[in-house]
């Protein structure tokens, strides 16, 4: 080529064009340098976080969650702001999740019993061959006589477990020890709805609750917690009135206008009671047709024997508690009530732990149809049924009859196979069912756990094959109590087990068990994921809902990564029919409370357990962070306290500290004294879910830890109309054993001291205004 | 004729631009094959720290068998030994004396990076350590394809990659050793881990 000005021209442009575009190419100066700090960091976090959204699984409540995880390590938990449940909030046990994942307590892997059952000696197996064939085997020996016990179970997992259940030719029971059945009884009785109801808090103007502990325990606290922060603080609104009438002096009761110490097992009397001064003075609101509710003159008159005149002194109220006389008292209660529309009456806890529970909850809950706010905005908000027509939108669970009734099935050998998750019936039932000594009896019995924990159950299995804990597993859930909307949860693994731990998915364990039994076609699927994917794609294909996409995978993705699937526009019934008569039929079936075993004497108390802000019937009774939180009212932790009026503790001359022994018919229990001016006098209150046996150190009854199981003394009193267990029924005598210890709580060990006022303290000054 | 001529030298501009561009983004960057090893602020011997005084990768590189990042270490970490420790030559003492400078005068030491990954690869050198030194996995394969017939140590283990960097004056990339990403699908296929994009790829 010919070397001619144009030519260099071009060949001297080309050149710098690549140069530059060369350069660009680099790696630009800086990129690679890395760079020592001067100091080691100690606290140095390295690498990138990610957030992904899930389920907690410490409550039944189970919210929404996102939790961070760095380098494979899950670190945090926090609410998932888009979950409608909870709303970005949390409460302090989805936090302690992580501790189930990282407890150093976690069973390792299978394990056989190597000693004699209950002995707690155990040694490792493999999951191929020892663990799955001698599962298998002993499903093809005795499924048919077999009963699986599990949580509460929502969603896939439960179709799951019945349908294993069924094909195996066996039973399946869900066990929660303080279990919701009068309630949902209740709820079905009265609104003739099969799910929970959602308690529309937020838009209600006045709140009138009945044994709830809805802030703290009761059903879904976080979720309640949100609608009376709006309750009382919301934009626009004013701040509502709220009523709690409870036999102990609960959180909830704390954060209430005006608490009302009723008498154990009355509560129902008492919404009669107010049910009869709205209807006689008028008050229902309009368009609600009394003489059909009331079920005519035949109704009023049963109403009219629930007069407050008659009902104040069977409650035990005193112008004291009220601040004048009882019966103006309800009757101005009941005009407040139907006035600040809307209003929403909530019954549940003690309340319906009573054998005539179930009546005293019907008569709460009736009380919404006279203010006309079932099913309407402020009151009682119903769910719709479950988006799949095959998963179930309610949970069940077993009651203290079938509890009897499976217990003697161990005693006589007509079960020979118990598999077990997720449960501790043997630390929740009553000590007197004497379900410990049964299994340990049993001679032909095998025992299956599936916890990934060993607890005063699970110490006792034959073969134990651990779990997987919720941030390693797949699941859903749909939420009960729901919005009012439905709504379906997903739960993904964030992590990988640790690298000395060897766990297996419950649900692909059962489902490779009907592979290998022959049972494909009741559970057709290759593993539970992908059993939750054909849910899923049965969501996609409804197109509806929270989550856009254009294909199942895509909506599978975006499913996940928002933590679930809900459709607002799907909602429950907003109007729901009351039964004719329905008062008259409740107020017919008004009972007094029964309260068996060493009777009513004066030297007795009622005992008024309740489930603890944290552990709640003991579930969580392993994770530390939870034993060491305080409970709301007495900031104690760790240990089972015993709280009693002032005047008792005067009266037995016991002081804070002072160990008691709690004794009913069926046994004793020993816990530290709480004396509190707040304790109704005729009551002594102890927290469930202390006192294990076995298991965990956090969670077990160590010499000076003084933690004790309160189902341990409990009568077996059922109640009427739902067989569970009467929790709240059974009255004690305490004395002092004369021991003490320590109280472990924080309250009163901090001295509040006015600002100022200590030496040295020179954190706050003040400026006078003339030196300003 | 002629613009038959100029069209073909255009062509063969274009494409000899082309080829010239892809040649330096393939060998520019470092470790991409050309056993680059780029001038550091500190003449660190890794022969005397890891031959000679068994020093374990992981007392420096601290990270490595933890997270993503393998790390280099504090100035202060340096600073354990030769707070003491001067060199036995003229040479070494200079470069020590340049790390107790960085330290006394509050300094960060700036090294240059020798392995490097795009930032749209997410490597955790963890997993891969705890792969290979994990003895329940009976076969395991080295980068190359070669089976390993004993479990690793973790010092091992970095040469799996890194070559042998203990017997290095200057650390450079493993001789003939690309960490491109068909060097990654390799490895994982033939020792049967995941291959899935979103495995490695941001």
């Amino acid at each position: 080529m010919k070397l001619t000005r144009r030519n260099f021209l071009a060949w001297a442009g080309l050149g710098a064009v690549g140069a530059v575009a060369c350069e660009g190419f680099g790696i630009r100066k800086g990129e690679l340098d890395i760079q020592s700090s001067v100091r080691q960091p100690e606290d140095l976090v390295r690498g990138t976080d990610n957030w992904y959204a899930s389920l907690c699984r410490t409550c039944p409540s189970c919210e929404g969650i996102v939790i961070r995880v760095m380098e494979g390590r899950a670190k945090m938990v926090q609410g998932n702001p888009y979950y409608p449940t909870n709303q970005g909030k949390i409460h302090a046990r989805c936090e302690a999740g992580l501790q189930a994942l990282y407890h150093p307590d976690r069973i390792a892997s299978p394990m056989r019993r190597s000693g004699p059952r209950g002995s707690g000696e155990f040694l490792p197996i493999n999951w191929q061959p020892n663990g799955m064939d001698t599962l298998k085997s002993a499903l093809q020996a005795n499924g048919s006589s077999s009963v699986m016990i599990t949580e509460p179970l929502r969603g896939h997992m439960a179709v799951l477990a019945d349908k294993f259940a069924a094909a195996i030719g066996g039973e399946r029971l869900g066990f929660e020890a303080i279990d919701n059945n009068t309630y949902r009884a209740a709820v079905k009785n009265v609104f003739q709805q099969d799910s929970l109801p959602d308690l529309d808090l937020e838009n209600s103007k006045f709140i009138l609750s009945f044994g709830a502990d809805f802030l703290s325990t009761w059903v879904s606290p976080t979720r309640f917690s949100r609608g009376y922060g709006e309750f009382r603080q919301g934009e626009g609104r004013d701040r509502g009135m709220f009523y709690q009438i409870d036999s102990r002096f609960s959180m909830t009761a704390a954060n209430a206008d005006k608490w009302l110490p009723i008498r154990p097992g009355w509560e129902g009397h008492l919404a009669l009671s107010l049910a009869q001064v709205i209807v006689s003075e008028g008050l229902q609101a309009s368009g609600v047709d009394v003489d059909s509710l009331v079920g005519g003159s035949a109704g009023i008159q049963t109403l009219n024997t629930f007069r407050p005149e008659i009902v104040a002194p069977l409650a035990g109220l005193t112008s004291e508690m009220t601040g004048g006389d009882p019966v103006e008292f309800l009757k101005n209660l009941a005009r407040g009530f139907a006035a600040n529309q809307p209003s929403i009456a909530i019954g549940g806890g003690s309340a319906g732990a009573q054998s005539n529970g179930l009546f005293n909850l019907e008569a709460i809950y009736a009380l919404n149809f006279l203010v006309g706010t079932a099913g309407k905005k402020g009151g009682v908000r119903f769910n719709p049924p479950s988006p799949w027509a095959d998963v179930p939108s309610s949970t069940s669970v077993g009651s203290l009859d079938d509890w009897i009734r499976i217990t003697e099935q161990i005693r006589s050998g007509q079960t020979k196979l118990l598999l077990l998750h997720g449960v501790d019936p043997v630390h929740g039932l009553p000590d007197s069912l004497q379900l410990r000594d049964a299994i340990a009896q049993s001679g032909d019995l095998m025992v299956v756990s599936f916890s990934p924990f060993l607890d005063d159950t699970s110490v006792m299995a034959d073969l134990i094959l651990p779990d997987r804990v919720s941030m390693e597993d797949w699941g859903d859930d749909i939420s009960e109590p729901g919005p009012g909307y439905q709504v379906v949860g997903m739960q993904q693994p964030v992590v990988n087990p640790l690298f000395d731990l060897d766990p297996l998915s419950f649900p692909d364990v059962l489902l490779t068990m009907a592979q290998e039994l022959g049972k494909e076609s009741a559970l057709p699927w290759a593993s539970f994921k992908a059993m939750l994917r054909e849910g899923s794609d049965a969501l996609f294909n409804l197109n509806r809902g929270s989550i856009e996409a254009s294909s199942a995978d895509e909506f599978w993705n975006n499913m996940l990564r928002r933590g679930g699937w809900w459709d607002e526009l799907h909602n429950g019934p907003t109007s729901v029919k009351p039964a004719d008569g329905l008062l008259r039929t409740i107020a017919n079936k008004a009972e007094s409370p029964e309260f068996n075993g060493i009777g009513m004497g004066a030297d007795s108390l009622y005992l008024v357990p309740f489930a603890h802000n944290t552990l709640l019937d003991g579930y969580n009774g392993h994770l530390p962070w939870l034993q060491s939180a305080p409970d709301p009212l007495s900031t104690v932790t760790w240990q089972t306290w015993a709280e009693i009026s002032d005047s008792t503790a005067d009266r037995l001359g016991v002081k804070e500290g002072d160990i008691l022994r709690i004794e009913s018919s069926k046994d004793s229990i020993r816990a530290v004294a709480y004396p509190s001016p707040a304790a109704p006098p005729n009551t002594i209150s102890v927290p469930f879910g202390q006192g294990r046996k076995h298991g965990s150190d956090y969670a077990t009854d160590r010499p000076g830890n003084e933690s004790a199981n309160v189902m341990d003394i409990l009568e077996t009193t059922t109640v009427d109309g739902t067989g569970s267990l009467a929790w709240a029924g059974t009255r004690v005598r305490v004395t002092k054993t004369g021991e003490s210890v320590s109280i472990s709580k924080l309250e009163g060990n901090v001295r509040s001291v006015e600002i100022g006022l200590l030496p040295g303290e020179e954190i706050i000054k003040t400026i006078a205004p003339d030196n300003a | 004729m002629l613009p038959l001529m100029v069209a073909g030298g255009v062509v063969t501009v274009i494409m000899g631009f082309v080829i010239v561009v892809l040649l330096i983004s393939w060998f520019s960057n470092p470790p991409f094959g050309l056993g680059n090893a780029p001038p550091q602020p500190v003449a660190f011997p890794h022969t005397v720290h890891v031959a000679e005084n068994n020093i374990q990768c992981e007392f420096c590189h601290r990270n490595v068998t933890k997270g993503a990042a393998a790390t280099v270490p504090a100035v202060e970490t340096c600073l354990f030994c030769h707070k003491d420790i001067d060199g036995g030559t003229v040479t070494a003492k200079a470069e020590i004396e340049k790390v107790r400078t960085a330290f006394e005068t509050d300094t960060p030491i700036n090294w240059e990076r020798v392995h490097r990954l795009p930032d749209h690869v997410r490597f955790i050198h963890e997993a891969h350590i705890r792969y290979f030194t994990d003895e329940d996995i009976p076969v395991k394969y080295g980068i190359n394809g070669e089976e390993l017939t004993q479990t690793p140590d973790v010092a091992q283990t970095c040469t799996i990659c890194h070559g042998d960097v203990a017997n290095k004056i200057v650390v450079q990339p493993k001789t003939g050793q690309s960490l491109k990403m068909g060097t990654c699908v390799d490895c994982h296929r033939v020792n049967n881990v995941p291959t899935d994009c979103t495995v490695c790829h941001k």
